[in-house]
């Protein structure tokens, strides 16, 4: 174990040890003491960090694969034969993450001492300040553990652990109905993802045959090898290099896995007309877990309502952690992604950033157009990924955590300085109350905007990190020339190919390499070559072979991310143009507006942040794994291949010059459009806003933003009403066919009783017609009453006569089964008889 | 004599019948369970004795035991809803029972 | 000669005591029988080669979970039925229930005609033996039962709280 992964697993253990000392002492700790606790323990993990972080810096690149390559795996148990191995995933992109988590949580822990000063934390008369730090702590141990995770089983373990911690947080209040109930709804919604989760983590394990990332992902690329019959020699250098460390042994485990797993592509999953490989359906379980943990659609209701919870929890959870969380593991399965996949995930992504900015137009609450802002740049970060845009899909994810912490803190000082004020139609010219929380959320403001100069290299945030996405998505959308290499099913001239034979199958003698999985690249080429295709052998060694198999991305995507990044600006001005500028428009919030400097500070550090990561580190940190981490996989984003040195084919594979020449112009400035457009409306108050309302198709737009597309509606009507409705059917079916059945039996027997005792009348007109009637008229009641009686214990549900039916039932059953054989002898040989009799007879 | 596989399973089934009409006869809660507890221990006989005279192995006796384990959880939270039933309806009857109102 | 009577001596006990269960209309001596055919069922794992199961049997069972049925019928003796005469119906239903599926499973098991394995057990199986195959074999079915035993705590803590008036 190097000393790297000793500092990271001690910093994840700080946090622990924290939250149990303050879920057991806490109440003994007292009121600031607790947080300062916690503060500690996450500065701690940060420093350690840090120190990981800068020497890991300071390597030089042969080093640090050394050192990736050679981290410690233990074995921790073995289920049945399968292993479960424990050990610390060492890459620049743990590093990185790891320095940004711990970072930015500890600027939270220290504004959270500030933020808790001034809110009551009692329920029931009993403090709760205690528990609030030991559930951070909480969260940051399971966060780190997550990112430091080798194993899929464990990250699955982590996984839960921070929803549980989100539900704990988000639930804090919890005497406060509504904030219970989104409680409830983040950690329901997420069950949902995390139960894809499981069913595409069952399928890693049943094929895959291990739960370790690596050999996880080198088995993968092998079974896409060996189905679509290419020499070995085409694996990746990644699984070479894993191959040839593993040892004999591993390497030996990993190709007869790998063998098996060849069913994952060779099996079609037809669904709904759609044809599947088992292998796509495998990374779209995976993802269905980011569907949730990243609230993307369509589980994406969660996240506006997690606001319930105390603001510096909305900036752990909606900023740096656990919406993250969902994006890198992404990143971390990304080798066992098909393109399918990808292009599901992209799909994802790219509704989720469209709905959510629209949404946020049209909230009101601070806190609400934060979190749709949230949700949009998170779609941001999963379309990143679908489309291949790796390293900036993740260095998105770095420069979003720091910005957005900063606008989630800097929310929280506004809502504390004006006393639990969330709505920014009553704030307005908070500027000179609060400067440094208003420039601080500028800065945010900047960086999510994109604001950056083209031309020069000067911009902050987003300007880097989204443009890149969008240049990695233009270029998959517009420069995507499949041609020759185009697979057979994607040729609209080729003849109609069924379904289930589109993904996966074995090659067809002249059809072009239909190997969809992400790793078979290099086979692929070969096999066009070996096909025929020889003059385009050359060309297509300039490009990843693997792109050949990659479908196009539908413009309509890239354009639509594209037209968002102008929205983008427009409802973060909008947010703070309402907020710090303008005149005052309620003076009860305004006079009491003020600032903390324990809150300020952590601003201030954070917007720092903002700036250093757009530039420093992390894009070339991110930049240098990214190879490793998707080389066999599929489009290295754009120079991170380059600077790695894997340049020559991923360079001239994706045309960045191009990418960026032709976005410049088109997107260069959204920032400053956006930003134009919301001061014309917003300059003088909301009184523009207003009349625009009133315009007709306005109107009804601004309408069904408000409702947020319906989203919670349509939920509501078909899950909660669907199940209630259905008890309800079948409570009525199960009454009215049992009840039914029984009444109309005893009516039966009433009416006909009453009418033998008519029959029997008749004759005896002059008789004792008491008695007769006497008689006839208790048999009647009688069955009244035994159907009644019938009646009573099956549709009250006594439990003793269930068990009573289900054991007579069940005598019954095994009598039949014992003597029906016998029976149905004995009935036939007496039909033999007798027919035999009878034809003996004549 | 000897006794062999059939004559254990002669006694688990009756052991087995007893604890069925123990349930259905009793109309106090904790009588049901007893009946349940029979009906496990009935089919505990069985998994030994065919532990014992056909596999040979301890794969009957290790089902025995996660029984056990299982009859014990499932006490304990059959009395703990009783408990609770009998705070809400001050009876234990089971044939009250019927609404899940609670 | 041996087994045979130890066989009928246990299983003799067990079968009275679970006739004993089902005939006794006070829920004390319910409960009260339950013990004597606990007993008995674990004198028959005794003669079974099953050790630690009868221990089991006997500490579990007999130790604990009847304590607890016990704990339960004190607690709610309040309430009525603690002495139940079942209607004539029920009992002769619950007869006819019981007898069908006693016959059905004896005649199963006779027409069978089950013969001993290969290899039948002739040694005790030691708490190595079963510890051994818990830890390796069954090593899910285990953890799961632990995870079972963490809700059953939990929950039974839950239900069974002091209400809050």
């Amino acid at each position: 174990m190097s000393t790297f992964e000793q500092y990271l697993a001690i910093g994840v253990v700080i946090p622990l040890i924290s939250f149990v000392m303050l879920a057991f002492f806490g109440h003994r700790i007292g009121k600031p003491a607790a947080g300062w606790v916690a503060t500690v323990a996450i500065m701690l993990s940060c420093v350690l960090s840090g120190m990981v972080f800068f020497r890991w810096m300071g390597l030089p690149e042969s080093e640090r694969t050394e050192l990736t390559a050679g981290a410690a795996r233990y074995t921790w148990a073995y289920l049945g034969t399968l292993p479960i191995t424990v050990g610390v995933k060492l890459d620049s992109l743990t590093v990185a993450m790891y320095f940004m988590v711990t970072f930015v949580a500890g600027f939270i822990h220290v504004f959270s001492i500030g933020y808790m000063a001034g809110h009551s934390d009692e329920v029931d008369g009993v403090s709760k300040y205690h528990r609030f730090f030991a559930y951070l702590s909480l969260f940051c141990f399971s966060m780190l553990g997550l990112v430091i995770s080798s194993s899929l089983l464990f990250m699955f373990i982590f996984w839960e652990l921070v929803g549980l911690c989100s539900y704990l947080l988000i639930g804090f209040y919890f005497d406060r109905k509504y904030a219970s109930n989104a409680a409830m709804k983040a950690f329901i919604t997420n069950r949902v993802g995390d139960f894809g989760f499981l069913c595409g983590l069952m399928l890693v394990v049943l094929y895959l045959g291990t739960f370790d990332l690596d050999q996880a992902a080198v088995t993968f690329e092998l079974a896409s090898v060996n189905a679509s019959e290419a020499p070995m020699a085409h694996t990746s250098a990644f699984a070479q290099d894993w191959m040839a460390r593993a040892g004999p042994e591993a390497a030996s485990t990993a190709s007869a896995n790998a063998t098996r797993a060849m069913a994952l592509f060779t099996m079609p999953v037809g669904f709904l007309g759609f044809g599947f490989t088992l292998a796509t359906l495998m990374g779209i379980g995976l993802f269905c877990g980011a569907i949730g943990k990243s609230a993307q659609v369509p589980l994406q209701v969660w996240l506006p309502d997690a606001m319930a919870g105390p603001t510096p929890v909305s900036a752990l959870i909606h900023a740096a952690t656990m919406v993250a969380a969902g994006v890198y593991l992404v990143a971390r399965i990304y080798r066992l992604l098909t393109p399918s996949a990808q292009m599901f995930i992209a799909v994802i992504g790219c509704a989720t950033l469209t709905i959510a900015a629209l949404i946020a137009i049209v909230q009101t609450d601070i806190k609400k157009v934060l979190a749709y802002s949230t949700l949009s740049q998170l779609g941001y970060m999963i379309f990143g990924m679908g489309v291949g845009a790796w390293t900036a899909a993740l260095f998105h994810l770095i420069t979003h955590a720091f910005f957005k912490a900063l606008m989630f803190l800097g929310s929280g000082q506004v809502i504390e300085g004006c006393h639990h004020e969330q709505d920014i139609r009553k704030m307005g010219g908070l500027r000179s109350k609060m400067p440094v929380t208003c420039w601080t959320f500028f800065i945010g403001v900047l960086a999510i905007a994109g604001f950056g100069l083209p031309g020069a290299h000067l911009g902050v945030g987003g300007y880097f990190s989204k443009d890149e996405i969008l240049a990695v998505a233009y270029d998959r959308s517009h420069h995507w020339d499949v041609g020759e290499h185009m697979p057979e099913w994607m040729d609209p001239h080729a003849p109609a190919v069924p379904h289930e034979r589109r993904e996966g199958m074995r090659l067809e003698p002249h059809g072009a390499a239909p190997i969809r999985a992400g790793h078979g690249l290099v086979a692929g080429a070969s096999a066009s070559a070996e096909e025929g295709h020889g003059e385009d052998v050359h060309s297509a060694s300039a490009r990843l072979p693997i792109l050949q198999n990659m479908p196009p991305l539908p413009r309509g995507m890239f354009w639509l991310a594209l037209i968002i990044a102008y929205v983008t600006p427009f409802y973060m001005m909008r947010c703070w143009w309402l907020t710090f500028m303008g005149k005052p428009r309620d003076h009860h919030v305004h006079e009491h507006a003020h600032e903390t400097p324990m809150m300020y500070v952590p601003l201030i550090v954070l917007a720092i942040g903002t700036f250093v990561s757009s530039y420093l580190w992390f894009r070339p940190l991110l930049a240098h794994v990214a190879p490793a981490a998707t080389d066999a996989a599929m489009v290295v984003g754009l120079d991170g291949a380059a600077e790695a040195g894997h340049a020559a084919a991923a360079g001239e594979f994706i045309n960045l010059h191009a990418a960026h020449e032709f976005l410049n112009p088109r997107v260069g400035w959204s920032w400053l459009a956006g930003f134009l457009v919301a001061w014309l409306i917003y300059r003088s108050g909301l009184a523009t806003a207003q009349k625009l309302v009133k315009l007709p198709f306005v109107g009804t737009a601004h309408h069904v933003l408000e409702n947020k597309l319906y989203f919670d509606h349509v939920y509501d009507f078909v899950l909660v009403r669907g199940c209630v409705g259905l008890a309800k059917l079948c409570r009525y079916v199960f009454d009215a066919l049992v009840d039914g059945i029984v009444n109309v039996s005893a009516a039966l027997t009433a009416r006909f009783a009453s009418w033998t005792g008519r029959q029997l009348d008749m004759p005896i007109q002059r008789g004792d017609l008491g008695l007769v009637d006497a008689v006839v008229n208790g048999v009647a009641e009688g069955m009244f009453r035994l159907g009644d009686g019938v009646r009573r214990p099956q549709s009250a549900g006594r439990i003793r006569v269930y068990v009573m039916v289900a054991a007579g039932s069940a005598a019954i059953v095994l009598l039949a089964v014992l003597f029906g054989p016998q029976i149905v002898d004995g009935i036939s040989a007496w039909m033999k008889t007798t027919a035999e009799a009878k034809a003996s007879v004549p | 004599m000897t006794i062999g596989l059939t004559h254990y399973l002669i006694l688990s089934a009756a052991m087995f019948a007893c604890g069925v009409m123990c349930m259905m006869l009793k109309r106090n809660a904790v009588g049901v369970l007893v009946g349940i507890e029979l009906l496990l221990n009935a089919a505990n006989v069985n998994f030994v004795a065919f532990a014992r005279y056909r596999t040979g192995a301890m794969d009957g006796q290790i089902a025995a035991v996660f029984v056990i384990l299982l009859a014990a959880a499932e006490a304990a939270i059959a009395i703990a809803i009783f408990m609770n039933f009998y705070n809400n309806a001050a009876t234990i009857d089971v044939d009250r029972g019927a609404t899940l109102r609670g | 000669m041996f087994e045979a009577v130890m066989f009928y001596l246990f299983g003799g006990v067990a079968l009275v005591s679970a006739i004993g269960c089902v005939a006794s209309s006070n829920i004390v001596r319910v409960a009260c029988w339950l013990l004597g055919a606990l007993g008995g069922v674990a004198g028959l794992y005794f003669l079974n080669f099953a050790n630690l199961l009868g221990a089991i049997q006997l500490i579990v069972y007999a130790g604990g979970t009847l304590l607890l049925i016990i704990f339960g019928i004190m607690l709610t003796s309040k309430s009525p039925w603690i002495t139940y005469n079942p209607k004539r119906w029920e009992v002769v239903t619950a007869v006819c229930v019981g007898a069908a599926l006693f016959a059905g499973t004896a005649i199963a098991t006779l027409s069978a005609g089950l013969k001993p394995g290969e290899a039948p057990m002739t040694a005790n199986a030691t708490v190595k033996q079963i510890g051994t195959e818990l830890l390796t074999s069954y090593l899910v079915p285990f953890e799961a039962a632990s995870v079972l035993l963490l809700a059953v705590l939990i929950g039974a803590a839950y239900l069974a709280r002091a209400e809050k008036r």
